[in-house]
């Protein structure tokens, strides 16, 4: 079997096994539904207050929060069910796991994000952002696939330990302050005053470098990560 | 040469150098003619701080790759006791960053890049720390601590790059383009002070590590004994 093929294999699974329950992903789209009504309810102090300078914040925040959710979930079923130790007995190359669990999550991100941004959109901007789709678009990709690559690395690492889920957030939060930074920010110009490339270039510059640098990282270090 | 590098001898030649460095700083320097005045002085020993963790946080990297390449506990106690310092080293830049900022801005906290940093810094070393808590097998441990320490070490820069995007900061550019640069007999106490704090740095760096390495062998010997 090819390591595409394998690669496959290994996403196709985790997206079957997450289709059939569909338990993380309901769970993630109401977490994430019910964290933009509470940001409505804790930034709002008088009638009319302007929340345009929060939205970056908010969606960003909401979206760290449900993947930290999703990605505990995600390897508590593997680690459970010792799927894990099955797929590591199988000849497949370490790499391709991660390659795969980082996409499979990925997808599920993406999923999530399909369905909360239309709602974050109705609820909280009054600009209308159609136009500049595409600089958002960008910027949506270049977060999700830092906040992945990172992510699976460190929840295979703290699903191995004592503390399990309770050990994610605290290794995962500091280490994604770069990404919330320049993501919030450009995702607030974006919605605020329609910023676009040009404007956007720098923090663009940081996204991108950070997927670059951590998916290297991750590459090399995950087959220390998912052991023997 | 053995015994020049023993932590007692390191720890001799950091004392002199840092005691010299802070009787230059004050009688020899000059008071500093912008607008921070004698508050300035603070800078000889912040800086030289700031440095020796960071340097700190370099050997533990550096420690966790080895580890990663040879699976020899030694190197996960060298990263271990690093970066145990550089955190002791990083709670003492955020208290003399403070105690600064008080005095030259008025405030004791502005989220400003480097103190930001620094801040980001303390809570990575710390989940670290916590990392390392909650695993029970050796090995396992070793492992993981190199697999985060070397993570943690490359975020460091890249959250000072990506602070840069916050709203404007305060801290001064002393030395490196745009800096103000320094005279020459300031730039004496300080580089004595540099060295002597990272003389510290190495100093307590060894004799931590030569403690965990005891407490090793104590441990062996109690195994081997069957106990």
């Amino acid at each position: 079997m090819s390591g595409w093929a394998q690669f496959k294999a290994i996403v196709r699974k985790d997206l079957i096994r997450e289709l059939r329950t569909r338990d993380m992903l309901v769970s993630m789209i109401l977490f994430v539904l019910l964290a933009m009504i509470i940001f409505h309810y804790a930034f709002t102090v008088k009638e009319g207050t302007d929340l345009t300078f929060f939205t970056g914040g908010m969606l960003w925040v909401t979206f760290i929060f449900a993947m930290l959710l999703g990605l505990n979930r995600s390897f508590a079923q593997e680690k459970d069910e010792h799927c894990l130790d099955g797929l590591l007995l199988c000849p497949v190359d370490r790499v391709t796991i991660f390659l795969a669990k980082t996409a499979g999550n990925l997808v599920f991100l993406l999923i999530i994000q399909a369905v909360a941004v239309p709602v974050f959109a109705l609820f909280f901007i009054e600009r209308n952002f159609i136009g500049d789709l595409l600089p958002f678009l960008v910027v949506l990709l270049l977060a999700d696939l830092g906040i992945c690559s990172l992510g699976t690395l460190l929840a295979t690492i703290s699903m191995n330990t004592r503390s399990r889920d309770l050990l994610l957030p605290i290794l995962l939060l500091p280490l994604l302050v770069p990404v919330l930074i320049a993501a919030t920010g450009a995702t607030t110009l974006i919605f605020a005053e329609g910023a676009g490339f040009g404007s956007l270039g720098g923090r663009m510059l940081v996204l991108l470098g950070f997927d670059a640098v951590f998916f290297v990282a991750a590459w090399g270090t995950y087959d220390f990560a998912i052991g023997e | 040469m053995k015994k020049l590098l023993s932590a007692p001898a390191l720890f001799a030649v950091a004392g002199v150098l840092l005691i010299v460095g802070v009787v230059l700083a004050f009688w020899y320097s000059p008071v500093d003619a912008s607008s921070m005045g004698f508050s300035q002085k603070i800078l000889y020993y912040h800086a030289p701080i700031a440095a020796a963790a960071l340097v700190a946080y370099g050997v533990a990297f550096v420690a966790a790759i080895a580890y990663l390449r040879t699976q020899d506990l030694k190197w996960d106690r060298l990263g271990f006791v690093s970066v145990r310092i550089g955190l002791v080293f990083s709670v003492l830049v955020m208290i003399t960053g403070m105690i600064w900022g008080k005095a030259a801005w008025g405030t004791w906290w502005a989220w400003e890049p480097r103190l930001t940093t620094f801040l980001l810094a303390c809570f990575l070393y710390a989940a670290y720390w916590v990392l390392r808590s909650v695993v029970d097998e050796e090995q396992r441990r070793a492992t993981y601590a190199a697999v985060f320490a070397i993570i943690a070490f490359i975020d460091v820069p890249i959250t000072f790059f990506a602070t840069r995007f916050l709203p404007e900061g305060l801290h001064p550019v002393v030395v490196g383009p745009g800096g103000g640069g320094m005279e020459g007999s300031m730039a004496v106490s300080f580089g004595i002070c540099m060295i002597g704090m990272l003389v510290l740095m190495a100093a307590m760096i060894v004799r931590d590590l030569e403690i965990e390495l005891i407490k090793d062998r104590v441990t062996d010997l109690k195994t081997s004994l069957g106990g």
